[in-house]
């Protein structure tokens, strides 16, 4: 009898046990996430070759960098282990990086490595780091490397001589060591190192990521496996999923079919897409801002049509194209109008006295009208009747490039040669392959000049094809947008379309200098950026994109917002 | 017959030297540099393009004129090493390694699948011409010719793993090749890929197999007293073959770098035909010229079985 | 002049020559002097023009009693007179369609994915200021009777345009991949020794060529033209027609009516237009109709993988469109799909009869 009460409470205690563990919050690791994409595979997982963004997420998902962001900007430390110490005149940044950092191979991290990737690798001739760049600072006109020197085992210091306000956001946050004992072998021999097993393998990454390298199948999947050692999963056994996927799709329509049948965990949705799925049971569908937005460019080079180099013209063309309709016809409400190249969640972001281009009330035809009269091209008949011409008195006829396939530009092409038939203005619509758009109308050389052509070659350099009006896309850092001068400023490397504004030049110099280290005189100097680009309208900033990501009901964990995939390595399954 | 066959292939070789090296000269001649695609980005971070530019060639040693480039690739191409790919980073020779399974099972079931039902129904419907049966398979036939396969693969994947939910919305390569679940996985794209060569076979079965019925030797056989059944499988079908097997060797050859990556775009598939496209786009120049070469192997061997199976197929036939 | 023209093998050859001549030498002057008097594509037609009139209606029209005899033979067969019927009220579609049609590119936000005429959907818009979507009735109207895509533009007037790109691309590729196979398989067959080795190694090499790879590379390199696809389709699509005019051609070089002429003193050309050319006219024709419906998929197929041509509204191009809405909006994918589907087979079902009208084996 008294077994059998023995058993009995054994049983009952078992039976309270499994129970509660079923109620608990399941957070072991279990299950794969797939994620679908039919963007394109990656070209390599030795990421200090790689310039294409693929290249680098793949291997992220194996290797942390020193930190990173979440939704609010804030920064969220992972191989550091403080806060980056910056010396008082913002020369001098101080990196202390964690002490329980290794390789596969069991050696520990240390400064010594971070410092060897920076001196012998990324600012070596030999190897060619594509992003050298952000690692270089102007000194008497010379770009120069930043000066990396080795403290402690764990404390490494960069030591530079010009001020960057946003030298650690745009640079340094980033920062992913290699392992010096393994890249030693191949130091100096560009085809050892690019076809090294370790790097392409990513068979050195010990506990410095929430996964590790499994399989990669080109063009069809990557596959990496949860890292039972990752630094950030002590205490609760992150990461939550077995495996995480992603999966290559051919065409959009297939990976829709796939998240539809819930064969995948998640994907990318189109707006046009978003009301159907929004309607499934087993899907959620977060609607995020993007940094991505997109541009109407004036042509203001020679081959241009030269009514773009006056900016009341450039104001009369953006007032004729509503950026309401952009926003609710082209990207079916998912997105907003842009004014500036600060999108809205960006911390710099301001509205004030900056003009509202595309949007009522500066979104008149008939505003456009008497501008365009006022500044010559045109006259109004003697019943009224407006005529645009060109300075000859002959009717108006403007190229409009972009590239084919995206469908978002395609179709904002339409909607804006439309607006401009209003105008009188016939606009020729040219849909060109991707290399062509790069290398006949945005790269650019003096005509009688030798060498390449660059997207910037001087104010007298012109592009192969006449154009006078580019559909582009672009992306801007929400926290350090000062590498958007790559497209304003005169000597902007990007900056195809010949925009030369002193007072733009002189913004964006103030931007970068010790003035704008507190953070409220950068937020005034970016106000008045603002304000002087939106007047002066070298580009027509149409719109920021929000981003729609289908993800299966069953995943928890998730903070929607701008860097959603921050904590990735918490999700897990229900 | 052996001397007829070495001096074939001694011709196969000199064809497929031909191909390779007029796929070097036009991609090697092509207006814009692999480099290309990177550029935007990294003048965006403002990089000198030209200095990476120049860089990322000289990795890859696309930087010295162009003769250099053809007689070191041809010398390491003899040697057994086909490069290094550049858009996947890996040997050329192991990628191909990798992904030629993926294909080569499609084609190969797709075939056997429109081989066997292509050549049944084409003589059925030729032995019972203007019957209903005959009807209805030639229009089927029609309309698999008519049928675009990319359009139809789509649709199937709509209606039999979205709507229905009975086989997966992509091919999964996790799955072991020799196994009943890959045999499933495999049955959408097969019936995509092989719908159109299907119907493409009854049609010519069904017109060759026509042509021989009315042959004298077919009427002699009949009037001897044989089974109707040995004189069409003995008599008209082996004399239909031959034409047939034309079809169908040519189709192979052909069908790596045609409906195949069709097919293989829709659903997910690994194959050569993916693989090839991607490096045309990425002008991975190794890989491009690595599956041209054997693409028009597999053609000319194909071509080359052809004609010693007509050897087979038709005892007249000789080679000497 | 006679001799010349006799040389030539007759008045219609010298006339086609001659034309076809000038037409080239317009075309070097115009690239020369950098004019663009006449489109690229104006030449293929005027080229092709040349050729359909001169080899095709014109020996129909002299030889009335054989051209009666073949059309008896081909009207016998239904399908194949209904897949003529089907192509010639395409033709006409594509030639004075789009003068009833709105313009296919007219874009118009406000009137997007709507219905064809008979059939009404429920859309829904993301209202941002909401936060939420908002469902609509949308009936089909009569103005756009076939309904409109995700631009709003008419789809009637895009599958009329679309309708004329497709017979572009079918009838000029073809026409110039099958002059090209001719001249090649005739001349090959013809002089025999070297040049027949030559020409047709040549040719194997053309053939093992993995052609639609090849065609991807070069319209992703230079660009989707319609002028491009149709000029690199036309030169490689030639294989073919080659070794089948070849074979055929050698067979009649041995025959009595060829090997009179010669010794009568004939000159090549004579030869090669006044007998080998004519007697190899039937299969000709069937292989070019036949080829045509392969031409018109390869070019869907293309745009498929996104390298149609951007500037015009080829069924391809609509369909592949069309099929990433297929959920919202069916009949953009499906109405160029059934026209696709049926040129397919009316192609197909004209070039069967006439196979089957052009041979006497057959008893139709």
């Amino acid at each position: 009898m008294k077994k059998q009460l023995t058993a009995l409470g054994l049983a009952l205690a078992l039976g309270f046990i499994l129970f509660g563990a079923a109620c608990a919050p399941q957070r072991q690791a279990r299950d794969q996430y797939i994620s679908g994409t039919s963007a394109g595979d990656a070209e390599t997982l030795n990421w200090i070759l790689a310039a294409d963004s693929a290249s680098l997420s793949y291997a992220g998902q194996t290797l942390d960098s020193l930190a990173t962001y979440n939704n609010k900007f804030e920064v969220q430390l992972r191989h550091l282990a403080k806060p980056v110490e910056v010396s008082p005149d913002g020369l001098v940044y101080t990196i202390t990086i964690r002490d329980d950092l290794h390789w596969s191979d069991g050696v520990r991290v240390t400064a010594e490595d971070y410092v060897y990737t920076l001196k012998s690798l990324m600012f070596s001739d030999w190897l060619n780091f594509p992003y050298k760049g952000d690692w270089q600072e102007q000194v008497g006109g010379q770009p120069v490397f930043v000066k990396p020197e080795v403290v402690n085992a764990t404390t490494f210091r960069i030591v530079r001589q010009t001020v960057d306000p946003e030298f650690f956001d745009n640079a340094l946050i980033g920062l992913t060591p290699y392992p010096k004992h393994i890249a030693q072998k191949y130091e100096g021999n560009v085809k050892a190192f690019t076809e090294a097993e370790e790097f392409n393998k990513l068979t050195y990454t010990g506990n410095l990521g929430p996964y590790k390298f499994k399989d990669w199948v080109r063009n069809d999947k990557y596959v990496v496996a949860r890292n039972p050692e990752f630094f950030l999963g002590k205490e609760d056994g992150a990461p939550f999923f077995t495996e995480r996927i992603i999966k290559i799709f051919g065409t959009p329509a297939a990976t829709m079919a796939a998240l539809e049948a819930g064969d995948i965990t998640a994907a990318g949705i189109d707006p046009a897409q978003v009301a159907k799925f929004k309607s499934k049971a087993n899907l959620e569908v977060y609607t995020t801002p993007d940094t991505g937005y997109l541009l109407l460019a004036y042509n203001m080079r020679d081959n241009g049509w030269e009514g773009f180099r006056d900016p009341r013209v450039r104001q009369a063309f953006s007032v004729t194209v509503s950026k309401k309709q952009v926003v609710e016809q082209i990207l079916l409400g998912f997105g907003e109008p842009a004014f500036s190249f600060l999108p809205k969640p960006s911390p710099w972001y301001t509205e004030e006295g900056v003009d509202k281009y595309g949007v009522e009330p500066l979104y008149s035809k008939d505003k456009a009208r008497e501008t365009l009269i006022a500044a010559g091209y045109g006259a109004r008949g003697a019943d009224g009747s407006f005529r645009l011409s060109d300075k000859g008195g002959k009717p108006l006829k403007l190229v409009l490039a972009t590239n084919v396939g995206n469908k978002t530009r395609e179709d904002t092409a339409a909607l804006i040669q439309q607006e401009l038939s209003d105008l009188g203005v016939e606009v020729e619509l040219k849909l060109v392959p991707w290399p062509t758009l790069l290398n006949n109308y945005l790269k650019n050389k003096v005509p009688s000049a030798a060498g390449e052509a660059q997207f910037n070659s001087g104010p007298r350099a012109v592009s192969q094809e006449r154009w006078d009006m580019i559909i582009i896309g672009f992306s801007s850092n929400p926290i350090a947008p000062s590498g958007q001068e790559v497209f304003l400023t005169s000597s902007g490397g990007l900056n195809f379309w010949g925009y030369n504004s002193a007072a733009v030049d002189a913004l964006f110099k103030r931007v970068k200098s010790a003035e704008a280290v507190s953070p409220e005189n950068r937020k005034k100097l970016y106000a008045e950026l603002s304000r002087v680009i939106a007047q002066d309208q070298p580009v027509n900033f149409l719109a920021f994109q929000y981003g729609n990501t289908g993800i299966q009901k069953r995943v928890k964990g998730i903070e929607p917002g701008i860097n959603m995939g921050y904590n990735f390595h918490r999700w897990f399954y229900e | 017959m052996r001397r007829y066959i070495i001096k074939r292939l001694l011709y196969t070789l000199l064809i497929a030297w031909g191909v390779l090296t007029i796929t070097f000269v036009l991609l090697r001649l092509s207006p814009s540099s692999p480099a290309d695609k990177y550029l935007l980005n990294l003048t965006a971070r403002g990089q000198d393009i030209s200095q990476v530019i120049a860089s990322i060639e000289a990795r890859y040693g696309l930087n010295r004129p162009i003769h250099e480039q053809y007689f070191q690739y041809v010398g390491s191409l003899v040697r057994g090493d086909w490069g290094w790919s550049l858009s996947t980073s890996m040997p050329v020779l192991e990628l191909l390694g990798r992904h030629w399974v993926y294909s080569f099972q499609l084609i190969l079931l797709a075939t056997i699948v429109a081989v066997f039902l292509g050549i049944l129904i084409g003589v059925y419907s030729a032995v019972r011409q203007y019957s209903r049966a005959d009807y209805i398979a030639t229009f089927f036939s029609f309309v698999g010719i008519a049928l675009p396969n990319f359009w139809l693969g789509i649709m199937l994947i709509l209606i039999f793993s979205v709507k229905l939910g009975w086989f997966k919305t992509y091919y999964d390569t996790a799955l072991p090749i020799l196994s009943l679940d890959n045999l499933k996985a495999l049955v959408l794209p097969v019936l995509t890929l092989s719908t159109g060569m299907m119907a493409g076979y009854t049609r010519y079965t069904r017109s060759a197999t026509l042509d021989n019925l009315r042959k004298d030797f077919v009427l002699f056989a009949r009037s001897k007293g044989v089974p109707e059944r040995t004189v069409i499988l003995r008599h008209v079908l082996r004399n239909a073959m031959l034409p047939i097997v034309t079809i169908i060797m040519f189709d192979l050859g052909s069908i790596v770098f045609g409906g195949a990556y069709l097919t293989e775009i829709i659903f997910g598939i690994p194959g050569l035909g993916r693989i090839s496209f991607n490096a045309v786009f990425a002008q991975d120049y190794p890989v491009v010229v690595a599956v041209t070469l054997i693409g028009a192997l597999v053609v000319l061997l194909v071509n080359l079985i052809t004609d010693v199976l007509y050897t087979y197929l038709d005892p007249r036939i000789r080679y000497d | 002049m006679k001799s010349l023209v006799s040389r030539l093998g007759g008045r219609r050859h010298a006339t086609a020559l001659g034309l076809l001549l000038l037409l080239g030498a317009v075309g070097l002057a115009q690239g020369w002097l950098g004019l663009t008097l006449l489109p690229p594509l104006a030449f293929f037609y005027a080229f092709l023009g040349v050729l359909m009139l001169l080899y095709g209606a014109m020996p129909l029209y002299t030889n009335r009693r054989l051209t009666a005899h073949y059309w008896r033979r081909t009207r016998r067969n239904r399908l194949a007179v209904a897949g003529l019927w089907f192509i010639v009220f395409l033709v006409l579609l594509a030639v004075i369609g789009p003068f009833f049609t709105q313009s296919p590119t007219r874009v118009n936000f406000p009137e997007k994915n709507l219905p064809p005429l008979g059939f009404t959907i429920s859309q829904s818009t993301f209202d941002l200021s909401a936060g939420q979507f908002i469902a609509k009735e949308t009936p089909g109207v009569w103005e756009h009777p076939l309904g409109t895509d995700d631009k709003g533009r008419d789809m009637l007037a895009m599958l009329v345009s679309g309708a004329g790109v497709s017979l572009q691309v079918g009838l000029l590729a073809t026409g110039l991949a099958v002059f090209l196979g001719a001249v090649l398989g005739v001349t090959s067959a013809y002089a025999g020794g070297w040049v027949d080795n030559a020409l047709m190694r040549f040719t194997d090499i053309m053939m093992t060529f993995p052609f639609f790879l090849l065609l991807i590379f070069i319209v992703f390199l230079y660009g989707a033209s319609l002028t491009l696809i149709i000029v690199v389709i036309g030169l490689t699509g030639w294989t073919g027609t080659a070794r089948l005019v070849r074979s055929e051609a050698l067979s009649l070089r041995t025959r009595e009516f060829v090997l009179a002429a010669r010794a009568l003193g004939a000159s090549p050309a004579r030869v090669i237009f006044r007998h080998l050319i004519p007697n190899v006219m039937s299969p000709i024709i069937v292989i070019a109709t036949l080829s045509i419906p392969g031409i018109i998929l390869a070019e869907s197929a293309l745009s498929f993988v996104g390298l149609g041509d951007p500037s015009v509204a080829s069924w391809g191009r609509v369909l592949n469109a069309g099929q990433q809405t297929l959920d919202t909006a069916w009949w953009v994918a499906v109405e160029p799909g059934v026209l696709l589907f049926f040129t397919v087979l009316a192609f197909n079902f004209l070039g069967d009869g006439l196979r089957d009208a052009f041979d006497p084996r057959t008893e139709v």
